[in-house]
């Protein structure tokens, strides 16, 4: 696993990644294959991120604080916060028509 | 503004490309890429849709006259936006660069999306341009020197990426059939 911005966020950020690379591999093929009946997905989408959350959620709010403050040690802060308004990607870009024909 | 773009196919299924992108770094191929943090992620309980946003730290000779008239360093950083879709099986990845990006903007995309015959179509696309407020001469001299990195890493990503899909594949299914 690579490393973290800041060396002392890195034992966290490895914790946090392996955590959420287990989940991802238990979520991604199922996901993939459930039922096309949406409210069969939406359902396993809600288990799954419930799951997630209750796994992950606590390593997540630590490597989280360490890293926002590594970004502010290394002035990257404004930066990021430009790129993120000049493009929010708030939303998935649209699919472009002719891949998906 | 230069404008780059490469498809490809990797021989695995997209799902398995898609687990495959967590583990692209460290890379010997590019090994440029040195610290890569995650900023913000989120799982959508209605569409099962995974945002993640982070931060790549890469490190990489920069030529004397870059560092001179633009003040930039060995050190770069890039913002990625990525979403993955296992309904529509689409995952999509936006790069910008945060240094230098008062002087020039290089917008990458990346689409992988499934093929009829399992396999993973690579689509990538970048947009590299210098802002029109820089001397003109030294705006095109960045832009060409930005292209041609862009370039060369996008080649060495391919690369790397084979590698990664392939050992992360054969020893889980080396393990499996153990």
């Amino acid at each position: 696993m690579a490393h973290s911005l800041s060396e002392q966020c890195t034992p966290l950020k490895r914790e946090y990644d392996a955590c959420f690379n287990a989940w991802f591999e238990g979520y991604l093929e199922p996901a993939v294959s459930t039922s096309a009946r949406p409210e069969e997905r939406q359902k396993f989408a809600q288990e799954k991120a419930a799951e997630y959350e209750r796994n992950c959620g606590k390593l997540w709010v630590q490597y989280r604080e360490c890293v926002q403050k590594a970004v502010k040690d290394r002035g990257l802060e404004s930066l990021l916060e430009q790129a993120r308004t000049e493009n929010p990607l708030k939303d998935a870009p649209p699919a472009p028509p002719a891949e998906s024909s | 503004m230069h404008y780059f773009s490469q498809l490809f196919q990797y021989d695995h299924p997209w799902a398995h490309v898609v687990i495959g992108m967590w583990h692209k770094y460290p890379n010997p191929h590019c090994s440029h890429v040195v610290t890569i943090d995650t900023l913000d992620r989120s799982v959508d309980p209605e569409t099962g849709v995974i945002r993640t946003e982070r931060i790549l730290g890469c490190k990489q000779k920069t030529p004397i006259w870059v560092v001179k008239l633009f003040g930039g360093s060995e050190d770069a950083f890039v913002r990625e936006v990525s979403f993955i879709d296992p309904r529509t099986q689409q995952a999509t990845i936006t790069s910008v660069n945060l240094s230098l990006s008062q002087f020039a903007t290089c917008y990458e995309n990346i689409r992988y999306s499934p093929t009829h015959d399992h396999r993973t179509a690579f689509h990538q696309t970048a947009e590299i341009q210098s802002r029109m407020t820089l001397w003109r001469g030294a705006a095109d001299k960045l832009e060409s020197w930005l292209v041609q990195r862009f370039e060369q890493n996008a080649q060495l990503g391919k690369i790397g990426f084979t590698d990664v899909l392939r050992s992360l594949w054969e020893a889980k299914e080396g393990h499996a059939t153990c």
